[in-house]
């Protein structure tokens, strides 16, 4: 660690389950203000490495730095108050909690008021929930009028397939993150709203200041958002570099084209 | 009977039957043969002779799905199934208690002891076997007919028919209570109520049947002023508080309307109410499965007796137990409730890594080993083992004697009630109440968002513990003495009954579920020995007819209801594409699909 430290830095993890070796010595390192895309096959370890820096897996073996301070054994709200957001692969929202809501509870790791405070509405917890609100809202903003005006006050479960990843997403930024860690946000998205999102990814950047770390399969948004390309196969890593660089690289070819069977 | 086939109306007619069957075995019919509801004529047991082939009927008639399409019954079929059914029932119960008969009632009655000739004459209509079995025939195809009606009937005639019959029910099986309540205001009802029979009198009953269908006619043809209704009372907030207030007013004036006996059953309801307010918190708003509740009652209860000086009970007398105080009431129960929280931190740390089936199975093991202690020796010189305690403070204030008097003791609970509602109401609308419902919904996501589990989880422990501790020591301020066999598991199961039969996460729901659960068998007598058969068969209805509970909290019937909402109209004209954007049944590709993360 003599090298000016990374924002998020893994060495040597590795992450099995029985005998399949989900991760193993994976090294990357994602520095601040950067958009890092990781790409590779199905099965590659990808989301799995989500779960690992995010705390929802312990990994067997190696170290997850962030601001150059271990989180491993963290508990998964430990690693998002430090400043990690998350999105997941097929979406988890609470789909029976209102729009808003849904982006409020992004907030309350972020908010302090306890029991007394809730029972008696003191004044700064009633300070503390407007707070809550105005940013959650600020959050929503963030993807213009999808998710604005009247649909805050409809149960997540109505939404359509997109906002449901929008507000996913919002509700990731409310929890006010240093980095945010998108897992296939594109998804399930026709090519109009995979344009807007990426404009969104780069604007998470640009706009909030966010380092972002995004799993994507679509080859567009990846050569559209990324400084750099990291590529992952048989939960290691493969390649990295800009987008070029990595999609023309053999091994990668290999990967997804495959010049043996694969089992 | 084209559309709904023979074998089904076969099926369910002797199904109808089995149901007859059981309820005379366990003495239903002899016990309610003579409650008058209507008239003389009118009696719960006969009406509960109909009441299988109806239920039969009413199954059978239920619309089928097809094709995507629903299909109904009219009306003309839906009778003839429903009088089918009947038949069937009729006969295949003629044919039981005609074999009964042959076989020789004494003989069964050693294993089904309440089976006597009693029950003969009763099913018989005292004309004996086989005559009077026509009579028995007669009353199941009315009651499939009815059964039949009530599916497959236009929805105009459908509802003032049902509701007009269900008040009127619901008057004659509260034949104890309203009579008296209307004499305390000064009203006499001969019309209503037959001094003969103490039940109603035909003229009565055609009154409140025509009252209530018209008023059902009224409420659903004025579709104007009910929305505004409900809008001033939702958006208002000087409504909603006026309707708290007469909420209050009605809450405070009962006890002096109903006498010290019905009063007394108000107390009991009122102790549930507290701890189905606080097993709500654990289970309804976190969602953690607790069936182990009973060991805050207890704590409440003994911790209650223990600070106010009782005694323990053994053979050679009073003795003093080994730790305990003489505190007054009004300061012990502060102390109590936060002792009790600490409990719930107790019981809540061992199990915070189990879910669902699990921490149901641990919380019952952990309920269970409270009332064991409480009963052992070994906490005999503490509690007062098998023999318990007694001389637990009479609570007296202002002039109050809530242990002696039932009117005083509704309105402590009643202050104590209140409370916990409104810490309840409380905690629900705040950022904690917002982390439990997230940690219910899902809880890997909510810990993945911030939210610290470990902490909201302890936090609903210890304040339902809290609660749950307030109406154990309502409970031992009562009775002024306590026993190990008040603190069994079955007040685990009723506290979770009183919830869940109210719409789980619904404090107003915890309130009706404690009034139908526990005020119903206490102000009916004759129901008291068959409490259990009710709370099963109640939950078993509300499960079928209404899973999200008599009055629903909001977010849980979204969580059980199909609702489809049209989206993004807005992006379907820009693009021109059909978003695929229907309401999708709760949780599905939401919480149901997981596999990336487990």
């Amino acid at each position: 660690m003599s090298e000016p430290a990374h924002l998020l830095e893994l060495s040597g993890v590795a992450k099995h389950f029985g005998g399949l070796y989900a991760l193993s010595g994976l090294d990357l390192h994602v520095d601040s203000g950067e958009i890092v895309s990781v790409i590779g096959p199905n099965g590659a370890g990808k989301s799995t490495m989500f779960n690992v820096v995010t705390g929802l897996y312990p990994p067997d073996d190696g170290d997850v730095r962030f601001r150059d301070e271990s989180i491993v054994g963290l508990a998964p709200n430990r690693v998002t108050r430090l400043g990690i957001a998350r999105t997941f692969q097929t979406v988890h929202l609470f789909p029976n909690m209102t729009v808003l809501e849904n982006a409020m509870v992004g907030q309350n790791c972020r908010a302090k008021s306890g029991v007394v405070g809730s029972v008696l509405r003191l004044p700064s917890t009633r300070n503390e929930e407007e707070r809550i609100r105005a940013r959650a809202q600020e959050c929503l903003e963030f993807f213009g009028s999808r998710l604005a005006g009247y649909r805050q006050e409809q149960a997540a479960f109505s939404l359509s397939y997109a906002n449901r990843r929008r507000l996913e997403m919002a509700r990731a930024l409310a929890t006010d993150p240093v980095m945010i860690l998108l897992d296939e946000p594109t998804a399930g998205m026709n090519p109009r709203e995979t344009l807007e999102l990426r404009d969104h990814i780069v604007r998470m950047r640009d706009v909030l200041g966010l380092t972002v770390l995004v799993i994507e399969h679509d080859m567009r948004v990846v050569k559209g958002v990324s400084d750099r390309v990291v590529a992952l196969d048989y939960g290691r890593k493969i390649a990295e570099g800009t987008y070029e660089e990595v999609a023309n690289d053999p091994q990668v070819i290999e990967a997804y084209l495959g010049t043996k069977a694969v089992g | 009977m084209g559309e709904v086939g023979t074998r089904r109306i076969l099926f369910a007619g002797l199904f109808g039957a089995a149901g007859a069957v059981y309820l005379a075995l366990v003495g239903l019919y002899t016990r309610f043969a003579d409650l008058e509801l209507v008239g003389e004529q009118v009696t719960l047991g006969r009406l509960l002779l109909a009441a299988p082939a109806l239920v039969a009927a009413y199954a059978v008639t239920k619309p089928r799905v097809a094709g995507g399409e629903r299909h109904m019954l009219g009306l003309a079929p839906g009778l003839a199934v429903g009088a089918a059914t009947g038949v069937v029932t009729g006969v295949a119960f003629s044919a039981a208690v005609w074999f009964a008969d042959w076989f020789g009632v004494d003989r069964i009655r050693e294993v089904f002891i309440q089976v006597s000739t009693v029950l003969i004459d009763f099913l018989t209509l005292d004309k004996g076997v086989p005559a009077g079995l026509l009579y028995l025939i007669v009353l199941s195809v009315a009651g499939g007919l009815v059964g039949g009606f009530a599916r497959t009937a236009p929805v105009e005639v459908r509802r003032p028919a049902t509701v007009g019959l269900v008040a009127v029910f619901s008057l004659a099986m509260l034949q104890r209570i309203i009579p008296i309540m209307l004499i305390q205001l000064g009203i006499t009802a001969d019309w209503l109520y037959s001094p003969a029979t103490g039940g109603l009198s035909w003229f009565g009953a055609a009154i409140v049947f025509a009252v209530a269908a018209a008023a059902s006619v009224l409420w659903s043809r004025a579709h104007e002023p009910r929305e505004r209704i409900r809008k001033t009372v939702q958006e208002a907030p000087a409504a909603k508080l006026g309707l708290l207030v007469v909420l209050l007013a009605v809450a405070s004036i009962l006890p002096l309307l109903l006498g010290s006996v019905i009063s007394e059953v108000l107390g009991q309801v009122m102790i549930y109410v507290l701890l189905g307010i606080g097993l709500n918190i654990v289970v309804g708003y976190a969602g953690l499965l607790d069936l182990g509740y009973v060991a805050f009652f207890a704590f409440g209860a003994y911790t209650t007796a223990l600070l106010t000086g009782a005694f323990l009970n053994t053979t050679t007398g009073a003795v003093e137990p080994v730790l305990g105080a003489d505190l007054n009431f009004y300061v012990a129960v502060w102390i109590v409730a936060l002792l009790a929280a600490g409990v719930g931190l107790l019981i809540g740390a061992p199990v915070l890594r189990l879910r669902g089936d699990y921490l149901a199975i641990v919380t019952l093991g952990l309920g269970e080993i409270v009332s064991v202690i409480t009963a052992s020796k070994w906490a005999q010189p503490l509690v007062g083992g098998p023999q318990g305690m007694r001389g637990v403070s009479k609570a007296e204030i202002f002039g109050l004697n809530p242990q002696d008097n039932a009117q005083h003791f509704y309105y402590l609970a009643l202050a104590f009630v209140i409370l916990a509602l409104f810490i309840s109401w409380r905690l629900s609308t705040s950022r904690i109440g917002r982390a439990w419902t997230a940690m219910r919904e899902d809880e890997q996501v909510a810990d993945a968002m911030g939210v610290s589990t470990i902490k909201f989880k302890l936090l609903a422990f210890a304040m339902g513990g809290a609660i749950g501790s307030l109406g154990g020591a309502l409970f031992a301020v009562s009775l002024g003495s306590l026993t190990p066999t008040s603190f069994e598991v079955l007040v685990s199961i009723t506290a979770l009954a009183v919830v869940v039969l109210g719409g789980l996460g619904s404090l107003p729901g915890v309130v009706v579920g404690a009034m139908v659960l526990i005020g119903l068998p206490g102000l009916l007598r004759e129901f008291e020995e068959y409490r259990l058969l009710i709370y099963g068969g109640a939950l078993v209805a509300i499960m079928v007819l209404r899973p999200q509970g008599l009055i629903p909290n909001v977010r849980r019937s979204r969580e059980l209801k199909e609702e489809e909402v049209e989206q993004d109209a807005w992006a379907k004209t820009l693009s021109g594409e059909r978003e695929a954007v229907v309401g999708v049944v709760p949780g599905a590709g939401l919480g149901g699909d997981r596999e990336d993360l487990e």
